[in-house]
Parts: structure tokens; C-alpha cells; sequence
């Protein structure tokens, strides 16, 4: 009993300094998710880590141990607030045909400029979606055109056009979902996303 | 084999102008560089990272890093990391990220590549290789 007491305290001590270990901690939203130990000193091993709140050594023969989140050494937790946040999105809707934003959408520039003020080194994209009528490769040419339009109206208000990147998705990731085929307002949008 | 290359790389180059870009800097504090080659670049918020690019901290230095699928970086101090590879299609957001942990430590929360497929991101330190499947973590190589 004491040996092995003795040998998980050794262990326990390997992991906190002086071996290379994975800290797995619980993701943003709150999803499952996990790590796979796919080789460890040049062998294939086949190790899932999705305990949550848990550190894995990674030299030896990996064994994860639960830790306590409210515990993080300093240096952990010094890194973890030097994280960028989360990208910011937000979606756009146009007046039929244009690129000028409808009433409810047109608060949002400012809201796009007040993120880009506050993440120094930002970058944006511009997406656009189509609905599903017309060939999905149409869709995504239509969809790249949109983005670039709207690229050049943002520019036009006053985002810096260096920082700013237009991507077509065409029809995949609708809001609405749809059969092919069919038209949809809710899914011909574009999305900013500030990150 | 060679030609299938070089027209991915003609459609890369022509589908976006600023393609080598794969993220940038967000904060950098301390002694901070970024080895390109053999140029030892010095990274400000906006400076933009490519493919290859190695990260590197003295012991007060510190930096973080937003990628174009989402996933984000923090170095901590005394580290060496590196970028191997990040393929990424904007348009499907699937691609394939490798990153190595020589030394020191990394902050890591996934993006879309993570998401594209299983083992699509993956981490290499000195004894291990990792599959990320979607998550926020830690890897720590102390000398």
C-alpha cells in the first residue's frame, strides 16, 4: 500500500515539473472535448484524454490524473489570460440587390468598428452564403462576389481594407435548412467575423 | 505529381492574394521573435505568420496569436514552437494543421480545422504526438 502511495507521489511529482505533460481543460461552450495520444516515445499508442480538468504526462506510459481547476499554477493561469478571445461574428442583411445595409443591420458597422478598436492586430473576414437555388459551384462564386462587394462598402465606411478578407461558402452551413433548389432570404447573408 | 502541385499552388496564389497568411500576432510581451528562415523577425500586434514560421520567447517574453480557421495561440515564457504545417480552405473549412512543441509551453483553443476531421490538427513535442479533437488545452515541455 505504501509503495504504491509512493509511486503515485512520484509520478504525481514527474508530471507537475520536470516531464512534458497536456493539461485538458473544459472548452469555451461547455462541448466535450478531447485529445488523442497518438504516439508516445516513438511508439503508436491509441489514448483518448477527454477527462475534463485533467492532466496527462507525456513521456513513460501516459496516465491521466483529475487536477483541480481552482489550483492552476501561476504560469498556467498566466497563460491561459494571455488567449486571444473569441472571434466576434456578426451577420449582415442587405436591401434587395445592394450593398446597403437594411435599417436593422446598419447599428452593426459600429459595432464591427468598435471590435476591430479593441483587438489590436485584427483581422476580418467577410463570408458570403447563398440559398440553395442555382448549381452549388454557381453558389460559390456568387457567394465570393457578395463577400467582395460588401468588402468594398465596409472599406467605404471606413474599415481598413489591409485587414479585411472575402470568402464564398455558397450553400453549405444554411440558417434556414432547405431542400436544393429553393429560394430563402434568411440564407443569402454575409457574416463578419473580427478576430 | 509535380503538376498537381503546381496548379494547387497557381489556384492558392490566385484565389487569394494574401494566401501565405495563416494568422497574426495579437500581443507580444517581453523578449519575443519569430524565425523565418534564417531572418529572426520581431513580431508586434498585426505581424503576420506563415506556414514555417517558429515561435520563439526569452524568459519574460510572452504572445498569443488568432489563426484564420479560429484556432488561437498563447506562448508562454522560455518557449520554442513551431508552425509546421497549416493548410486551411476557407471555402470548405477543412484543412490540416501541425504544430511542434520544442520547449517551454502552449495555450491552445481549436478552430475549424479541429472540427474538420478527426486528427486534422495535430501537436508534436519532443516524445509524443497529439490528435486535437476539439478542445482547450494546455502542453507544457520543460527543459
Amino acid at each position: 500500500m505504501s509503495r504504491v502511495l509512493l509511486v503515485i507521489a512520484a509520478t504525481g511529482l514527474l508530471a507537475g515539473c520536470a516531464t512534458p505533460s497536456l493539461t485538458l481543460l473544459p472548452s469555451e461552450e461547455g462541448k466535450q472535448g478531447a485529445v488523442a495520444v497518438l504516439e508516445e516515445n516513438g511508439r503508436a499508442v491509441d489514448m483518448v484524454v477527454s477527462e475534463l480538468n485533467s492532466r496527462t504526462n507525456l513521456s513513460g506510459s501516459p496516465r491521466t490524473r483529475s487536477i483541480d481547476p481552482s489550483k492552476l499554477s501561476a504560469r498556467q493561469l498566466a497563460l491561459l489570460q494571455t488567449l486571444p478571445p473569441p472571434p466576434a461574428r456578426l451577420t449582415l442583411y442587405f436591401q434587395e440587390g445592394t450593398t446597403r445595409l437594411t435599417p436593422e443591420s446598419a447599428p452593426g458597422l459600429d459595432f464591427l468598428k468598435a471590435e476591430v478598436r479593441e483587438r489590436p492586430g485584427a483581422e476580418v473576414q467577410v463570408t458570403g452564403y447563398t440559398d440553395t437555388l442555382g448549381s452549388a459551384d454557381d453558389n460559390d462564386a456568387l457567394s465570393q462576389r457578395r463577400a467582395e462587394e460588401v468588402l468594398s462598402a465596409l472599406a467605404d465606411q471606413g474599415l481598413d481594407r489591409t485587414m479585411m478578407n472575402a470568402v464564398g461558402r455558397g450553400e453549405r452551413e444554411l440558417r434556414v435548412k432547405t431542400e436544393d433548389g429553393v429560394r430563402e432570404p434568411a440564407n443569402r447573408r454575409v457574416v463578419v467575423t473580427v478576430r | 505529381m509535380k503538376r498537381g502541385l503546381l496548379l494547387v499552388g497557381l489556384l492558392l496564389a490566385s484565389a487569394q492574394p494574401g494566401w501565405a497568411e495563416i494568422a497574426r500576432i495579437k500581443r507580444s510581451a517581453g523578449t519575443t521573435a519569430v524565425e523565418r528562415g534564417k531572418a529572426r523577425l520581431t513580431p508586434a500586434p498585426g505581424f503576420q505568420i506563415q506556414p514555417g514560421d517558429v515561435l520563439v520567447t526569452g524568459k519574460d517574453g510572452q504572445m498569443s496569436l488568432t489563426f484564420i480557421d479560429d484556432t488561437r495561440f498563447a506562448v508562454g515564457p522560455n518557449s520554442r514552437i513551431s508552425v509546421d504545417q497549416f493548410d486551411y480552405n476557407r471555402t470548405t473549412q477543412a484543412g490540416t494543421f501541425l504544430t511542434s512543441v520544442n520547449r517551454g509551453s502552449l495555450a491552445v483553443i481549436s478552430g475549424q480545422i479541429a472540427k474538420s476531421r478527426q486528427d486534422a490538427m495535430k501537436v508534436r513535442t519532443p516524445t509524443s504526438l497529439l490528435g486535437v479533437r476539439g478542445t482547450k488545452f494546455i502542453v507544457e515541455v520543460p527543459k
